[in-house]
């Protein structure tokens, strides 16, 4: 099949994803209703009758709307983050949680939800932006440590700082969880990863921030097809390697650390999204970027109704659910691949 | 072209290379040879800006260390030694990387027709044109250096460098590379320096050669001037005629360089 129409079989995919994701629930609201009451929201299209004054308004525009675009926003966003890692790094098995993001993210939640510190002017974003502040600077002292150690900044070399330096941020966080058992359940439950209670407000703030780091990791496709190939070949084609892989893993960082940031830590779709998007579609980065950005998302907003719905009317964690199913299937992904089955 | 002058290079403060001094002139071949840990790679490394180096490497009469990367690139390529594929690619988007200087800026856009045109001539010139949609990864070494060398010709750069280019490839496969790269730098007036072991190849591809040892120019010149057999003897530290192929016999016999007519235009 064509590129082209595997682009709009996916692009299908993802709003019958979002759809559904939207319309189940305690009250199961079909497509047709779910695209009049945006339509009014938004253009004040008027209502069709039988929904005027009805609970579904309420649910579909308050709560499964922004929480569903912000788990599309999230899944793609760490999936894109994902497949730049595996590229840059040149490991199938990289990510930005590799580097350390995660850690350092829960480790800045962790203090937020003990001390209940709160910065005035950030509000209830105290807790996210810390996550985000803590998780970048993990990794960017992860980077800088490895280019301290080996100022050709090897792919090896990076990963295995950054291994450490996740290591030891987890092991503060094991330390502040400790010395804060009240705070337990809570902080177990961050780092499994969450979009209940997430309203618009959320998805204002995280979808300009998805947007401009997937445009400016999308203008880096073509040095990303290069470097897959070994950093001495890219730099012999042309490629700034040293700049390009400094830009490329901030980027990176940034798109998870926004992402976690805002619902915990949530894995697997960051490694399964690039891995079923390059299975399908190749690996030149113009068409990965953009697909896992999709396929993510997808993949999110799916795991998210599985969440809010299996034992509904309680919930269980997304993080559980993606890693439920996306640990068997990754292992089906990338054994087939290399079996060639 | 390009020229060395007294250069030193090495790894983490350690000089390997010594006091390299030679000049590569347009539609010129230099081999360098020499037993393993001579520090041949090291010379290409240093020549293609990969480490960095004592001494002077000029380009055009342009010292490397003021040229941008970019700039490097448009004069230098280098065809390397074939490493693990961890992303598969079709044959041609592997080798519409090579366009990748010519196409910078054009990430939202389609490449234009000029870098289609020229990436499907390098195509053809290594014979992968017909084939040019299947994986990379489903390619034999040989065929697979020659995606690699289709890559760098497509960058279009002055000259290439080449380490060790032969060592995936079967007999038949070392002629035909030896073959093209000679006629595209003799019509083109473009330049190859190569690294190799195997002699014969090394005979048939070069106009100079630089023999090594221990990271010092044993011999710089003409190949049939340079190459003896006692010479060979002591840098080898073996009896090397014995090992020798008739070829090399052949043309150490003859007053004139062992070197086919070239046969093809690449463009």
């Amino acid at each position: 099949m064509k590129v082209k129409y595997k682009i709009i079989l996916s692009i299908v995919f993802s709003f019958i994803a979002i759809m559904t994701g939207v319309g189940l629930g305690s009250i199961k609201v079909p497509p047709s209703h779910i695209i009049n009451i945006i339509g009014n929201k938004v253009f004040s299209l008027p209502l069709q009758a039988d929904i005027q004054g009805t609970a579904a308004l309420s649910i579909i525009w308050n709560l499964r709307l922004p929480r569903t675009l912000l788990a599309f926003l999230v899944g793609g966003a760490v999936a894109v983050s994902g497949s730049v890692m595996q590229s840059v790094l040149k490991n199938p098995l990289a990510s930005s949680y590799t580097l350390g993001v995660s850690s350092g993210a829960s480790l800045g939640a962790a203090l937020i939800i003990v001390t209940g510190f709160t910065i005035p002017f950030l509000g209830v974003f105290t807790l996210p932006v810390t996550g985000l502040v803590f998780g970048l600077a993990t990794v960017f002292s992860a980077v800088k440590f490895a280019a301290m150690m080996d100022k050709s900044l090897e792919t090896n070399t990076i990963i295995l700082v950054g291994m450490v330096f996740s290591l030891f941020v987890n092991a503060m966080l094991t330390l502040v969880t400790a010395m804060a058992r009240d705070h337990l359940a809570q902080l177990t439950y961050w780092q499994m990863g969450s979009f209940s209670l997430k309203d618009w407000s959320n998805v204002i703030i995280l979808f300009p921030l998805v947007l401009i780091g997937v445009i400016l990791i999308q203008n880096f496709s073509k040095e990303m097809d290069i470097m897959t190939f070994g950093e001495d070949q890219a730099f012999t084609m042309g490629v700034d390697v040293h700049k390009v892989k400094w830009s490329l893993l901030s980027l990176s960082a940034a798109l998870t650390g926004s992402a976690v940031a805002f619902v915990g830590v949530i894995g697997f779709i960051d490694l399964i999204a690039p891995h079923v998007v390059r299975k399908i579609f190749g690996s030149s980065h113009k068409i990965v970027i953009p697909m896992s950005m999709l396929f993510g998302g997808s993949f999110m907003v799916i795991c998210d109704l599985v969440a809010r719905t299996i034992i509904s009317p309680s919930e269980l964690p997304v993080g559980a659910i993606t890693a439920l199913i996306g640990a068997p299937f990754f292992a089906y992904v990338y054994f087939s691949r290399r079996k060639g089955l | 072209m390009l020229s060395l002058q007294n250069v030193n290079a090495g790894y983490k403060g350690t000089d390997v290379i010594f006091n390299i001094s030679l000049k590569v002139k347009e539609g010129e071949n230099l081999c360098i040879i020499g037993p393993n840990g001579c520090g041949k790679t090291t010379l290409l490394k240093a020549i293609s800006g990969l480490i960095p180096h004592k001494g002077s490497i000029k380009i055009d009469g342009i010292d490397i260390n003021e040229m941008k990367r970019a700039d490097m690139a448009r004069k230098i390529g280098v065809l390397s030694q074939i490493s693990t594929i961890y992303f598969s690619y079709s044959i041609y988007e592997t080798v519409l990387l090579g366009r990748y200087l010519h196409m910078k800026g054009r990430t939202f856009k389609e490449p234009s027709s000029k870098d289609k045109e020229y990436t499907d001539k390098c195509l053809k010139a290594v014979g992968l044109y017909s084939i040019k949609d299947k994986q990379i990864n489903e390619l034999s070494g040989g065929q697979l250096q020659r995606v690699y060398l289709a890559r760098t010709l497509a960058q279009e750069p002055d000259i290439i460098l080449l380490d060790e280019p032969t060592n995936h490839l079967d007999l038949k496969h070392q002629a035909d590379l030896i073959d093209f790269l000679r006629d595209w730098s003799k019509y083109e007036g473009h330049s190859v320096i190569g690294v190799m072991h195997d002699l014969n190849l090394a005979i048939k591809l070069s106009d100079k050669v630089l023999v090594l040892d221990k990271g010092r120019m044993a011999a710089y010149g003409n190949a049939h001037e340079v190459i003896s057999s006692n010479l060979l003897n002591k840098v080898y530290d073996m009896n090397i005629t014995e090992f020798m192929v008739d070829s090399l016999k052949l043309w150490e016999s003859l007053d004139m360089p062992y070197h086919p007519e070239p046969k093809r235009r690449i463009s």
